[in-house]
């Protein structure tokens, strides 16, 4: 066939472009805000900081130096599905103040799921802890798990009635 | 009744056929070019499924290249492998316009491609994953094959593709007998069965996006269909509706014979002249292969002619085919046809059994066409059907020029052939034989500066 190679590159450009273009138009708001910070360094996010990325989030208010007052009250987050597995959170609270972090329910499709998820849960953990909000930036490499981590929170927080 | 064969009735246009034959069916190279780029569409976006589902930060994460170049080469390898069962499934309309041999070069070429991809994406899983759990490369691929979904199928499933690829490495399969290797080859619908679960449990594109799962299911499930339907239904079909049956068994010259079939509703079968199909003669010996021959002069429902030469066992047997014995048919096939001539006049060359396919081309050129046959032989008695082919050249006020002796005495080359053939270059050339034969014609052709366009080629590989 003639020009036979130029059919499919014609092809080839409207299949990427096209792909590219539905892709664009981006999945649902990220629980995540702005890019998960390289796993080393989780808790080194700046607390005040709203980062301008996170379309959903990025409207959360900077952490407070609530009072660690005032009774203590827990809940758990909803269990989150995110592809891999599914988790959720557990949050106590003094006052407005998160004071204590669990994670009682983890169960992933695979092992490496499940090896990554405990390697991961921790980081999220002292990022939480530190900012004191659900607004973490996450680990990169673990996108999913750290978006489920967080909308598992924030729905704790919710239940809380803790803004 | 027996059957004549019934040249010069047939060809005279003023007088109605004995029974009129359906219109063929015409190619449309449209349908063919718009199959290239939706193939290529495919392509585009699954590479750009696998790129845009990465991120920066998961790139520079441990074994995030390696798991990133595993997504990728096993999604173009798996859509790759899906373009080469689509190349053989014998779409109808694709094989009108690219022929079964234009298709089964497109699909050897392509071969290679996602065999290697393939391969390639399982070692790069291994090294990605070992490194993002931080575990020895042996260690991986137990953790691997054991406790990750589907992954032990899907590897039983490449394992299987590369002993098929292997054995089709021309160097080997030459050792093989050709029904061997096809039968093994078939279990590559078995290799891509098992592969097809692990991409949707765990490929990153696929994970927690329903409409990339929907639309990947969609064209293998479809593919498949495809498969079922012309490479399966519609040959059962034909073969029972039209139920053939041989009727009588003639020689026509040495070591060749003319197999007349008899059947039903042959008025109602659509073929053009220059094709050929798959016949499968059950008989305890032969109902398991099926061996394309050419048929070799239109159907005259009810019957319908080939005629082969004994070049190896199974077409010495179809000399000893008892009349009754049934037929199983695939086809027709073929794009070496009237349909591919684009100037008004054809040199028509054919060397040994070649003229099979010329004889029937033929008879589809209208009275005034005026072609060029050259029938070549190494003695006079190799020159089967020529008391046809020169009935059917006279009446179109054609030339035939028989070639006989040896490659030294009748010799083809750019002397020879333009003083046979002056008006060379405002004719279409169909050749037809045997494989060497046909690359001299078609190199001889192109040291002549016919454009490839102009040249037709069917040769038979044994």
């Amino acid at each position: 066939m003639k020009r036979a190679g130029w059919y499919l590159v014609a092809g080839v450009v409207a299949g990427f472009g096209g792909v590219l273009g539905l892709h664009g138009g981006g999945t649902a708001a990220p629980a995540l805000v702005g890019q998960p910070k390289p796993g080393g360094t989780a808790a080194a996010a700046p607390s005040g900081s709203p980062s301008a990325a996170g379309p959903a989030r990025s409207a959360g208010p900077a952490a407070r130096q609530g009072s660690a007052t005032g009774q203590a009250r827990s809940a758990t987050g909803a269990v989150v599905q995110y592809g891999y597995g599914e988790l959720s959170v557990a949050v106590t609270v003094h006052g407005n103040q998160i004071t204590a972090v669990s994670v009682p329910l983890l169960r992933t499709a695979e092992p490496y799921s499940q090896q990554l998820a405990q390697q991961v849960i921790p980081m999220l953990r002292s990022e939480v802890l530190a900012v004191h909000s659900a607004q973490i930036h996450g680990v990169s490499g673990a996108t999913y798990t750290s978006e489920a981590y967080a909308r598992s929170i924030q729905s704790a927080l919710d239940k809380l009635h803790v803004r | 009744m027996g059957y004549e064969s019934v040249v010069a009735p047939r060809s005279r246009q003023g007088r109605k056929r004995p029974q009129a034959l359906p219109e063929p069916r015409r190619p449309r190279p449209a349908l063919a070019r718009a199959g290239l780029v939706v193939a290529g569409a495919g392509l585009g976006a699954v590479t750009a499924l696998a790129i845009t589902d990465e991120t920066l930060a998961e790139l520079r994460a441990p074994g995030g290249a390696a798991t990133f170049l595993g997504s990728l080469t096993g999604l173009v390898g798996m859509y790759l492998a899906l373009l080469m069962v689509l190349l053989v499934s014998r779409i109808p309309a694709i094989e009108r316009v690219l022929g079964q041999d234009g298709l089964l070069r497109w699909h050897r070429r392509l071969a290679p491609w996602p065999i290697s991809l393939l391969i390639a994406h399982a070692l790069f899983i291994i090294v990605g994953y070992a490194q993002a759990a931080r575990a020895g490369l042996g260690h991986q691929v137990a953790v691997l094959l054991t406790r990750y979904p589907d992954v032990l199928i899907a590897t039983i499933g490449l394992a299987i593709m590369c002993i098929i690829g292997i054995l089709s490495i021309r160097a080997i399969r030459r050792r093989l007998r050709r029904e061997t290797w096809w039968l093994i080859h078939l279990y590559m619908y078995l290799a891509l069965a098992l592969s097809f679960a692990h991409v949707l449990a765990l490929g990153p594109s696929f994970v927690g996006h329903p409409l990339t799962q929907l639309v990947w299911s969609v064209a293998w499930a479809a593919t498949a269909g495809l498969v079922l339907c012309y490479r399966f239904g519609l040959p059962v079909a034909r073969t029972l509706r039209h139920r053939l049956v041989v009727h009588e068994v003639r020689q026509e010259g040495p070591g060749v014979v003319s197999v007349i079939c008899s059947g039903r509703n042959l008025d109602k079968l659509s073929v053009t002249g220059g094709q050929f199909f798959f016949w499968r003669f059950l008989t305890r010996s032969m109902w398991w292969q099926a061996h394309p021959y050419t048929l070799s002069a239109l159907p005259q429902p009810p019957y319908m002619r080939l005629t082969v030469k004994a070049v190896g066992d199974h077409s010495a047997a179809v000399a000893r085919l008892r009349p009754g014995t049934r037929i199983a048919v695939e086809g027709p096939y073929g794009a070496f046809t009237k349909f591919a001539q684009q100037r008004p006049q054809a040199l028509l060359v054919a060397a040994g059994i070649g003229v099979t396919a010329l004889r029937s081309l033929l008879e589809d050129m209208p009275r005034n066409s005026a072609p060029v046959v050259l029938l070549r032989g190494t003695r006079p008695e190799d020159l089967v059907l020529r008391k046809e082919v020169a009935e059917l050249v006279r009446y179109r006020r054609g030339r035939l020029h028989e070639l006989v002796g040896t490659r030294e005495q009748a010799l083809l080359d750019e002397r020879s052939l333009p003083r046979l053939v002056p008006d060379l270059h405002r004719r279409d050339i169909y050749v037809c034989g045997p494989e060497g034969f046909v690359t001299s014609i078609v190199d001889l052709a192109a040291r002549l500066e016919i454009p490839a366009e102009a040249v037709h080629h069917e040769a038979y590989a044994l």
